[in-house]
């Protein structure tokens, strides 16, 4: 009985028992303790979200109304010429069109990149991988301030100083430390009935990587792919020292214009923040959608 | 085992463009500053961070007008910048080739002074004193111009021209002061005395951050009341030792912990931001705050109430210096047309603007200033300019010194420490610094 | 597909035979020839040893001298910079309060963020809808999304003493003097514990729902016949199944918790007094601030080597765990 069974959360398992059987021998009884569980997920969301209303509400405020009547008060008029005026000064378009590239690149070679040399840790097992995947999470030990200064010489000294790709090609491999680490843990438990399969089979390496392998981590490389565009698009350090001129820096960096010597503009900020979690939310959304749609090893066989 | 062979020497192959990218950055782009200052090319690059609707940005952009005319031929390009970018990273980004010709950049032994003492910045002694410059900028103005080789103000070749000035106030809720009859003061009696009225009456009076660099202005401040030159000149400048439990540190901090427990400074203030004070000055919750002249524009155009400005009473001396500075980078490449730019900065055109629209200008005729806020406040620096009054900020001498004191007077208003104990711990760190300072 | 026999994934602890583990175990080894996996690896490793490696070493190099930066000169100073930090009382009081840092970004959010990812997946899922589920994931999710300094300004708009919402929220409900959140010493810490704590749950949340879709739902149909309930299966199933995920996380939150800097930096700047100190803001004080470059390196090469050794015992925990489940002890 190999019925292909999706892991989508919102069937159960339908096997060959009744539905009324099946439902009576659930773990908890229906009734009031499922919507009390409902009840506690959601409090825990709004909790979560809380900070957010607030942003919300300081995002559309004037400033004089915010100096006088403080962060928590509803706005008197619903105000955008901050706003406006912070997009034209930035050219913001121009700094979301950055992030957007410069992130979206390095998720997807990050994930290719980590996707790669997992296979050879986890699943090759070559000798040696422990020491590998500690070298590879030293990029994750190391403090920014350490790569700084050499970064900064080595774009230079390759032409690449003032550009997206130094970008690019630094997180790339930052995030593929990462990516390397996860995905490795994970191969190193994969089922080895599958692979033998597969090799019985007559398939090479390669083809067994990408038809029997990736499939059944496309979970793990969804969540990747979210994480490595969400760092990076909030990356902040880095790109200040790469970046130093307005049509090359990124979103992060524009914001952060906002804040000067002593002052600091903070309904526009808020404004600015909303505006760019606009693009990683919906990157989010949309990749959290292949997060459920997973397809098991059980499926697979 | 050959195939690993093969693997590593594939992987160093790859790597080792790349390693040599790195290891031979030290000596990248050196900066020839003698007879190439003249072979400029056709375009100045400006950095800045101030708001092109700032009073700074404004007379800046009447200054590249005016260079535009007199240079037909040259684009002017500018970048807006982010301060933090600025403020940290310049001793990096300022090593490479892809520097601009003219820079805004922080003034002080932290920042335009590190910057000097690695040779990132071009020496402009010369063109100070050929063009006049030395005129406009003097006294204390003049100070945070001029770096020595360990990168203390006050002496050595100058490397930064300022072009504004900033300086630390009270302004103050004049409506509120109406209210409970306090008079302005003009004594630190008085001013003492105003305060308790304004607590008797259930009113806290002050509401400096703790957190942030207001606390430490007021304390400073309040040590300014006791000094003299020469003491701002062993503090600032390390002429002599400071004494750090003599009578001007003491009173401040005893003064800071009394007010405190008398309610004059709310006890819960340690953990409270800049924004946080500005805001709740200029939402009329606290009748005065002592800070600085870059509250100006805000207040006028958020500030709902009657409102004005004093001197801190009973003080010869205030903080304030110049403003930031024009630094021309070591690498720059079009350095005679950077000069220019910084002359038309000074000039009584481009001064004035920034006088009118509140910027403190330096040189330039205050009477041309039709606002009556703006003119009292242009005037008051003004005063403090021809005075030689201005003391710096406390944070100055030595680098880290901020959080230091930020955390030192923290501790007073928690009332967590002695006085005695919060002055010993700051005189350590300042000893400290100053010996790394001076001594390489 | 072809029908291969019937077995269960190794990591299934009920009762594989000792002949299927050896069969397995024996053919695996004569069958892949590990060596040739190393073509996959150099993409990575060169790239690695380049923007990593190198850097790293430079760091080591600089630590070795006394220097401005910039184009000042570098003096050799040998080790004298690691052995004034072995005296500096600061450096080493800041990673006391790096224990407080593994709390709130390792234990907490890490425990919080299994229970959540389960009741997300195995109940909310279930018994609502799928959507439900992955709105709910999205919204604990929002806060990793948000960038630190907004961050640092929201939690200030809700601790701040004076005017924060929390304290508003305690004076509308009686309390006279509700605490200064941010300003004093004693509750400085736990509050931006508490703030770390709501940014690091959605990222074990989403990593823990991710390994819950991996595992095979017939396991749990099969203990379901046996009559296990809840509990038991997830100890006996899930837990087992979501090791690597699990040690992943543990291990990243640690590292994470040992480098954090920017909430710290938002919200207290190491204060007040000290209270909120951390390794790498120090490390960053004296890179930046102070501009003594060489000391700053060593600083942060001392960090990362106990971040190294951390790492490493977690590493060696997790194989080791790995190690067993392959051998079915």
């Amino acid at each position: 009985m190999a019925t292909a069974t999706e892991t989508l959360p919102g069937t159960t398992p339908t096997l060959t028992d009744g539905p009324g059987e099946r439902r009576g021998r659930d773990r908890f009884h229906r009734g009031p303790l499922r919507w009390v569980l409902l009840v506690v997920a959601v409090i825990v969301g709004l909790l979560m979200i809380s900070p957010f209303v607030i942003m919300l509400l300081n995002a559309f405020k004037s400033p004089d109304d915010y100096s006088a009547h403080g962060p928590l008060s509803w706005p008197t008029e619903f105000y955008t010429h901050g706003l406006k005026v912070f997009w034209d000064r930035v050219d913001f378009p121009v700094k979301l069109w950055n992030s957007i590239w410069t992130s979206g690149l390095v998720a997807i070679f990050g994930v290719a990149l980590s996707l790669l040399s997992a296979f050879a840790i986890g699943i090759g097992r070559v000798k040696g991988r422990l020491w590998i995947v500690g070298i590879f999470l030293l990029a994750n030990m190391l403090p920014q301030e350490v790569l700084v200064y050499p970064l900064f010489r080595m774009m230079q000294n390759i032409g690449l100083n003032n550009s997206g790709w130094s970008i690019v090609l630094i997180f790339t491999v930052i995030q593929a430390a990462f990516g390397t680490y996860l995905l490795s843990s994970v191969l190193g438990t994969f089922p080895r009935a599958l692979l033998e399969a597969a090799s019985l089979d007559g398939a090479n390496r390669w083809q067994i990587l990408w038809r029997v392998v990736f499939p059944v981590v496309r979970p793990t490389l969804s969540v990747l792919l979210i994480f490595f565009f969400i760092w990076t698009w909030n990356e902040f350090f880095i790109p200040l020292v790469m970046l130093t001129t307005n049509d090359t820096q990124t979103v992060p960096i524009a914001l952060a214009s906002l804040q000067g010597d002593r002052m600091l503009d903070v309904p526009t900020l808020n404004a600015g923040t909303l505006v760019s979690l606009i693009p990683t939310l919906l990157f989010f959304l949309f990749f959290q959608r292949t997060l459920t749609r997973g397809i098991t090893a059980g499926a697979v066989k | 085992m050959k195939r690993k062979i093969t693997a590593g020497a594939m992987v160093a192959a790859l790597a080792l463009p790349l390693t040599l990218a790195a290891c031979s950055g030290g000596d990248s782009g050196g900066g020839s500053d003698d007879a190439t200052a003249n072979a400029d090319g056709k375009t100045l690059t400006i950095w800045d961070y101030e708001s092109d609707d700032s009073a700074m940005g404004q007379a800046w952009a009447k200054a590249i007008e005016i260079f535009k005319q007199k240079h037909p031929g040259v684009t002017v390009k500018t970048e807006s910048q982010t301060f933090e970018q600025i403020q940290k990273n310049a001793k990096i980004i300022l090593t490479g080739d892809d520097v601009p010709d003219v820079m805004e950049y922080n003034k002080g032994n932290a920042t335009a002074g590190q910057l000097a003492s690695q040779g990132l910045l071009t020496p402009l002694t010369d063109v100070a004193k050929d063009r006049g410059w030395d005129k406009k900028v003097t006294g204390s103005i003049a100070t945070t111009a001029q770096y020595d080789e360990n990168g203390l103000m006050g002496s050595g070749d100058w490397y930064g021209i300022p072009n504004y000035g900033e300086y630390v106030t009270v302004y103050y809720n004049a409506a509120m002061f109406k209210k409970y009859g306090v008079a302005v003061p003009t004594t630190l009696d008085e001013f003492t005395a105003a305060l308790a009225k304004f607590k008797a009456a259930g009113v806290t009076p002050l509401n400096p951050a703790g957190a942030e660099y207001p606390l430490g202005q007021l304390w400073y401040q309040l040590a300014l009341t006791k000094a003299d030159r020469s003491w701002i000149d062993d503090y600032q400048l390390f002429k002599n030792d400071v004494d750090w439990h003599g009578e001007q540190l003491t009173s401040a901090t005893d003064t800071i912990s009394d007010w405190t427990k008398k309610g004059y400074i709310p006890k819960n203030s340690a953990g409270l931001t800049a924004e946080d004070m500005g805001t709740s000055f200029i939402s009329g919750k606290y009748p005065i705050m002592v800070s600085g002249s870059w509250w100006f524009g805000r207040l006028v155009n958020e500030a709902k109430f009657d409102w004005g400005q004093f001197q801190f009473p009973g003080s010869n001396f205030a903080l304030g210096s110049s403003g930031n500075l024009w630094v021309v980078p070591q690498n720059a490449k079009n350095k005679g047309l950077a000069e220019d730019f910084i002359d038309i900065t000074l000039s009584d055109e481009v001064q004035n603007i920034l006088g009118q629209k509140g910027g403190l200008p330096i040189a330039g005729d205050a009477s041309t200033i039709t606002d009556a806020k703006t003119k009292t406040f242009t005037e008051q620096f003004q005063k403090l300019v021809s005075d030689d009054s201005l003391a710096f900020y406390p944070d100055w001498p030595v680098a880290g010194f901020y959080d230091q004191i930020v955390s030192a007077l923290q501790s007073v208003v928690n009332g967590s420490k002695s006085t005695d104990d919060v002055l010993s711990q700051l005189q350590k760190q300042y000893e400290s610094g100053k010996d790394d300072l001076l001594n390489g | 597909m072809s029908s291969a026999p019937a077995t269960l994934p190794p990591q299934d602890s009920t009762a594989p035979t000792t002949a299927r583990r050896a069969a397995r175990r024996g053919s695996g080894r004569r069958r892949w020839v590990p060596s040739t996996y190393w073509l996959y690896l150099i993409p990575g490793l060169a790239a690695f040893v380049a923007i990593i490696g190198i850097p790293f070493v430079l760091n080591i190099w600089y630590s070795l001298h006394k220097w401005r930066g910039g184009i000042t000169k570098m003096t050799w100073v040998g080790l004298d910079n690691y052995a004034d930090l072995m005296h500096d009382d600061q450096f080493w009081q800041s990673f006391r309060n790096s224990v407080w840092m593994i709390i709130a970004m390792v234990i907490i959010p890490t425990l919080i963020g299994l229970l959540l990812a389960s009741l997300l997946f195995d109940y909310i899922g279930k018994h609502f809808s799928g959507r439900v589920a992955s709105f709910l994931r999205a919204t604990y999710y929002l806060p990793q999304i948000l960038p630190v300094a907004v961050a640092g300004i929201l939690w200030n708009w809700i601790l701040n003493a004076q005017t924060g919402a929390l304290n508003q929220i305690l004076k509308t409900l009686g309390m006279h003097n509700p605490p200064d959140w941010l300003g004093n010493p004693s509750t400085a810490l736990p509050s931006v514990m508490l703030v770390l704590i709501w940014i690091q749950i959605g990222y074990p949340t989403v990593i823990f729902m991710s390994a819950l879709q991996r595992v095979d739902p017939e396991l749990y149909e099969a203990a379901e016949l046996d009559g296990a309930n809840w509990w038991a299966r997830f100890r006996a199933i899930t837990m087992p199944q979501i090791k690597p995920e699990t040690f992943v996380i543990t291990l990243t939150c640690t590292i994470a918790a040992l480098k954090v800097f920017g909430p710290i930096y938002v919200l207290t700047r190491g204060g007040p007094e000290g209270s909120t100190l951390v390794p790498s803001y120090y490390s960053y004080l004296n890179f930046f601030d102070k501009s003594k470059v060489g000391y700053g390196a060593a600083v942060a090469t001392v960090l990362t080597v106990i971040i190294i050794v951390v790492a490493s015992v977690i590493q060696l925990l997790q194989n080791r765990s790995a190690r067993k489940e392959e051998r079915g002890a």
